[in-house]
């Protein structure tokens, strides 16, 4: 019971300072509407087919995650709370709490740019709801689970932004390519059995990395 | 140890006459004839060479997850050492089976690189240790850097079979073994190559394998003497 | 002799192989007795 309640406080407190500051909230949606704002005034009249669309919708999520997920263990560097957080909560209770908090970060994040793509793009008509609804569910927990272990990893290097994204593109670039294949078939109105093999890699790499994970970030927090 | 080196020697030298002197014929009548595979012809001596490059590169990774496993249960540094000479000569041997097998793709299919899923998945790879080699030269503190990397190298070399040995074989493609080829999945492990051929093709993977555990002992020792030298001057 | 050159490239390609393979296998040979002797180096200190 103890081991549940230090993960919900771990969360209650990310959540808690995140609204009291909106750092990470702020920069998110900032960089998602001027992203937004360049592909609109790039693609003005052109005729955007489904494979360009999801494409675009990705790279607009994994370049907001990039610039705003790492805060996660950053931010704790930066403020001196390591020391605390290892004294107060088991390893494995840090983690679960940050995974948690970055999942209800990154899930928020893609619902905004799923409203901002639906009233900007006229023809982001989503035909397969339900295949849509689970690929930006599951794609978004496996960004959060693989960006959360490498925010721990980085976040006592130097150059840490640029160190982030170099280390999160390759490890979440087979999620990428299966996500954005997967809304580009919910676009088209593919039907649910042919996308579910992009489902099972989705859930594969989920299990992978949140187990692999659990496993390894006692030696990554601990000194 | 000796004598694995000149093993090696001599069994690369046999690969590389033998690979590329034995002709082909489209009926082969003796053991000194290679097999004339349609479409491929000539090219086809690459596989002696471009085989052995990939396997020795995923052994690079692996071996260089095992030490990273060993040191963290160790914290012996000697074991980081070992970890990152062989994720180095993974890295080597990943350069080289991408550019033998794009030069190949150059004759076999009309351009250098195609985005087919096995080239994709070996340019993923890259990214992935070339990212471990970053990890490490933004990380101050030897014990902090030998720890890192060795969770990343596991990370790392979990990925490494996925993407050389599975992800291919899944995904349909143009390089041979993909999903839909018609000859097979694992032609080298159904012994689709004809006698002969397997022997050349296996002397070359033991030879170019014996040559990585050299390369390995020796890089090994160069990064110990160099830490040594660190320590002595301190 | 160009046409010595050409009807022969197969043994051209096979000796010019042969040489960078005999050429990385010196350096390699070099590069060992190099560490071989640093690491004596240590041993007597």
């Amino acid at each position: 019971m103890n081991y549940l309640f230090a993960i919900w406080a771990i969360v209650a407190k990310d959540v808690r300072s995140e609204l009291r500051l909106r750092y990470a909230l702020n920069a998110l949606l900032m960089f998602v509407v001027t992203s937004l704002a360049v592909i609109i005034i790039a693609f003005q009249d052109s005729e955007l087919n489904p494979e360009i669309l999801s494409a675009l919708f990705w790279i607009v999520i994994f370049f907001t995650a990039m610039s705003g997920l790492s805060r996660i263990f950053v931010s704790e560097e930066e403020r001196g709370t390591i020391l605390v957080l290892q004294l107060v909560a088991s390893p494995s209770a840090v983690y679960f709490g940050k995974l948690i908090f970055n999942c209800g970060l990154t899930l928020l994040l893609s619902s905004a740019v799923t409203l901002l793509y639906v009233i900007v793009f006229p023809t982001f008509v989503i035909q397969s709801l339900v295949i849509f609804v689970c690929t930006v569910f599951l794609g978004s927990l496996g960004f959060a689970s693989a960006s959360t272990m490498i925010a721990a990893i980085i976040a006592k290097a130097q150059a840490k932004s640029t160190l982030y994204t170099v280390l999160a593109f390759p490890v979440l670039a087979p999620l990428l390519i299966t996500v954005i294949y997967a809304t580009a078939l919910s676009i088209q109105g593919d039907i649910w059995s042919n996308s579910i093999p992009q489902f099972q890699i989705m859930i594969g790499y989920l299990c992978v990395v949140v187990g692999f994970s659990f496993l390894m970030f006692d030696y990554v927090w601990k000194d | 140890m000796n004598s694995l080196k000149v093993l090696s020697i001599i069994l690369i030298a046999f690969t590389i006459f033998a690979g590329i002197t034995v002709p082909m014929a489209p009926q082969p009548q003796s053991i000194f004839e290679f097999p004339d595979i349609p479409g491929l012809g000539e090219t086809a001596r690459i596989i002696f060479f471009h085989v052995p490059a990939a396997w020795v590169s995923v052994l690079g990774f692996l071996i260089s997850l095992y030490f990273g496993f060993k040191y963290l249960r160790t914290k012996e540094y000697n074991y980081d050492i070992k970890s990152v000479s062989a994720a180095g000569l993974g890295m080597l041997f990943c350069v080289l089976a991408m550019v033998t097998g794009s030069l190949w793709a150059k004759f076999a299919w009309g351009s250098f690189w195609n985005w087919d899923p096995r080239e994709t998945s070996i340019f993923i790879l890259l990214l992935i240790y070339g990212a471990y080699f970053a990890l490490r030269s933004a990380l101050g503190s030897d014990e902090i850097r030998a720890r890192l990397s060795a969770v990343y190298a596991i990370l790392a070399g979990l990925t490494a079979p996925f993407f050389i040995f599975i992800m291919p074989r899944v995904i349909g493609g143009l390089h041979p073994g993909a999903e839909g080829d018609s000859s097979g999945s694992i032609p080298i492990a159904q012994l689709k190559m004809p006698l002969n051929m397997y022997i050349v093709f296996f002397t070359g993977l033991v030879g170019f394998t014996l040559l990585f555990i050299w390369l390995l002992n020796v890089r090994i020792r160069a990064v110990s003497v160099e830490h040594q030298l660190l320590i002595k001057d301190q | 002799m160009s046409e010595f050159l050409s009807q022969n490239q197969l043994y051209i390609v096979l000796i010019v192989t042969l040489f960078i393979w005999i050429g990385i296998v010196l350096y390699l040979v070099r590069l060992d007795r190099k560490i071989s002797r640093l690491e004596e180096q240590f041993k007597e200190d």
